[in-house]
């Protein structure tokens, strides 16, 4: 194991955060706001689909990644007409909408897409940024990603931006701790709820679309396979804060992009082990560091006026 | 989430307990027809060669019925968990488990008379599938960790685990598909009627059934489980150790989630096979829901996803994962038009409450006034 093969391990990781990054921001924003959605997952699987169909249908990658949004949003709706409208328990329906998500893009996949699962879209190029990207050992991490990445990063700040230093992410905190507080303070919860699951949708559908498009440019089902619940689990590790967050996203991508080099190295490890290790590491992390944390106190409980 | 189990169990109405779901599904099923529309099958003939295909003949009864038992054991256990306010979203990865323990149990048994080998293997998976339920709810009890994240993150876990068997010691030479070697005849499930394929795992399935409804509704053990779900701190203040009981239940979900995955091997694919559950663990949780958690509602809806399922083999578009894709899709919209149901009826019902409340004030009101009779 040279430098060289810790830096590629730093290029591995750096992308494959990426979409956990969008997903478990996403969460940040909305979980403050006491909206909880075990259905990340399904809004991340929904997004990696629409994205591909859009990179299909037009061959362009921006209407690709707009459809991954939109794929998104449609999830997000979808909760909150069930939450916010009918009642439903948030955590019900979020299981029932990954169960729906799951059996539809499947389903879709070979009756709309075609059987040939083979066909691959245009997907994301990479974008260098000149000077910064021929540093070595770090510049090809950092600065060798696609756009998608670099805004990944970028929405970390722009995240703890907004949740903190705007009237629109105090509205949401004060919204997701004491909801009947912030109505008599003149903040309309339910209006702010809906923003913040909607932006969830959009941002997870981002994170979806990138795992398809950033990659092979290829849909198989469950492609997600439960990094929906890595980033809800990166939320709680990360206290609820976007930086917080964006440490467990690191952790986790380091062991994903570990397992797979591991893997080329030829180790005398079984392969299974290592697949299994960012599930077994995200239990272990959560086991370890969780008991202390306390989450947004009127997070998944409906508001009824 | 506190009183989600509770809401379940309260609805044991004619109109809201049989009328929501039986209206869902068929609208689910409605939502179905207008997506295979869509995509250009014609949803009537798709229906007619499904229902000829789970109920035309016997064996396609028996097909149907051999789809409906791990849906239906899966959906036991996870019931018994809500029943808790447990969520063992997990089940898929306890299936996977317990199909492996089954098949190892028949690797290393030697040849033993007729029921013997199987029934050890089911008891095998059921106690693995325990052990794996088992961790997420030691995780919630006393670490304090949502079982979902854990259940779903062991399903990932549980199915590398086959995998590295499949690939690894039990690999059969020469073979391009991960696969055990087919189990001889003393180590499956006999066929109960010859010319279908109807194993003995049915009796497994309505033992589960009879079973769980004598010990949740029966037994001490059930009591504690209902306080459990209706309120954790007054539990505790009963005298339940509520973490012990987070355990035990989280560890009875997974051992019929793990029955579910040894009937699987032991009676339907007859060797353990790589993706062998196409995802049962997951419409158990559909399956749960939309039998409101009841024994029959839950035999009910599995039934009627297996017979899906079967029904699937008979449609045009049958490429591979199809039908088990439809039937996925057709229990999640059942379940979320339950829940929409079940919402609307919950805000009338509090509406009507509300305007009771408010006319007996203004009776009381007028009582009040000297005139007596006052127009509003």
């Amino acid at each position: 194991m040279t430098l060289d093969w810790f830096s590629l391990l730093l290029v591995a990781a750096i992308a494959l955060a990426a979409p956990l990054l969008f997903a478990a921001l996403g969460e940040v924003i909305s979980e403050t706001a006491g909206v909880i959605n075990i259905e990340l997952e399904g809004m991340m699987l929904v997004g990696a689909f629409t994205g591909i169909a859009g990179a299909l249908a037009s061959g362009n990658i921006a209407v690709a990644f707009a459809s991954a949004l939109a794929g998104g949003v449609l999830v997000a709706a979808v909760q909150g007409i069930a939450c916010f409208i009918f009642g439903a328990n948030q955590v019900v329906a979020g299981i029932v909408l990954n169960i729906l998500a799951l059996g539809a893009t499947t389903f879709l996949l070979v009756s709309a897409l075609g059987a040939d699962v083979t066909k691959s879209a245009v997907t994301l190029e990479r974008l260098p940024i000149p000077i910064l990207s021929d540093i070595p050992y770090i510049g090809r991490a950092l600065f060798d990603q696609s756009i998608a990445v670099y805004l990944a990063y970028l929405a970390v700040p722009a995240v703890w931006w907004l949740l903190t230093r705007t009237r629109f992410g105090l509205a949401l905190k004060a919204v997701g701790e004491r909801p009947a507080a912030a109505e008599s303070m003149g903040v309309n919860v339910l209006k702010s709820r809906w923003a913040a699951l909607l932006l969830c949708g959009a941002l997870a559908g981002i994170g979806g679309g990138l795992l398809t498009l950033g990659g092979l440019g290829v849909f198989t089902p469950n492609v997600t396979k439960g990094i929906g619940f890595i980033a809800l689990a990166a939320v709680i590790f990360g206290r609820w804060k976007p930086v917080g967050a964006f440490g467990a996203v690191m952790l986790f991508s380091l062991v994903d992009a570990f397992q797979i080099r591991a893997q080329a190295l030829g180790l005398p490890i079984p392969y299974q082990l290592l697949v299994a290790l960012p599930y077994l590491v995200t239990i272990i992390a959560l086991a370890a560091f969780v008991s202390r944390m306390r989450p947004p106190a009127a997070l998944a409980i409906n508001y009824e006026r | 989430m506190g009183s989600f189990s509770r809401l379940m169990q309260h609805r044991r109405g004619l109109a809201e307990g049989i009328l929501v779901p039986v209206v869902s599904v068929v609208l689910a099923l409605v939502t179905v027809a207008i997506i295979l529309l869509m995509v250009g099958a014609n949803p009537l003939t798709a229906y007619a060669s499904m229902l000829d295909a789970s109920f035309g003949d016997p064996y396609a009864v028996s097909n149907t019925a051999i789809k409906t038992m791990p849906r239906l054991l899966a959906a036991i256990g996870i019931a018994i968990a809500i029943r808790a306010n447990l969520w063992n979203i997990g089940a898929e990865g306890q299936i996977y488990i317990g199909g492996t323990a089954a098949a190892g149990a028949v690797l290393v048994l030697p040849v033993l008379p007729a029921p013997m080998v199987p029934l050890v293997a089911i008891v095998a998976g059921g106690i693995a599938g325990a052990v794996w339920g088992a961790i997420p709810g030691f995780l919630r009890a006393y670490r304090g960790i949502s079982e979902v994240i854990t259940s779903l993150m062991l399903v990932y876990v549980g199915i590398q685990i086959t995998q590295y068997l499949l690939e690894g010691p039990w690999a059969v030479p020469l073979s391009t598909f991960p696969a055990t070697a087919p189990f001889e005849p003393y180590a499956k499930l006999p066929v109960l009627i010859p010319g279908t394929i109807l194993n003995a795992g049915i009796f497994v399935a309505i033992a589960a059934v009879a079973v769980t409804w004598f010990l949740v509704d029966r037994t001490r053990f059930g009591l504690e489980l209902r306080a459990l779900g209706g309120n954790e701190t007054a539990s505790a203040y009963l005298g339940i150790r509520v973490k012990g009981m987070i355990v035990l239940t989280m560890a009875l979900s997974g051992a019929f989630a793990g029955i579910a995955g040894a009937v699987e091997v032991v009676g339907i694919r007859g060797r353990l096979i790589e993706g062998f559950s196409p995802g049962f663990g997951f419409e158990a949780i559909a399956i749960a829901l939309l039998g409101r958690l009841h024994p029959i509602g839950m035999v009910a809806a599995a039934l009627l996803f297996g017979a899906l399922d079967a029904g699937g083999a008979g449609l045009q578009t049958s490429a591979r994962g199809v039908s088990s894709a439809i039937v996925m899709v057709a229990a999640g919209l059942s379940v979320g038009y339950v829940l929409i149901g079940m919402g609307a009826m919950d805000r009338r019902a509090k509406r009507r409450k509300a305007r009771l409340a408010l006319s007996r004030v203004d009776r009381q009101d007028t009582a009040a006034t000297p005139e007596g009779k006052v127009a509003r």
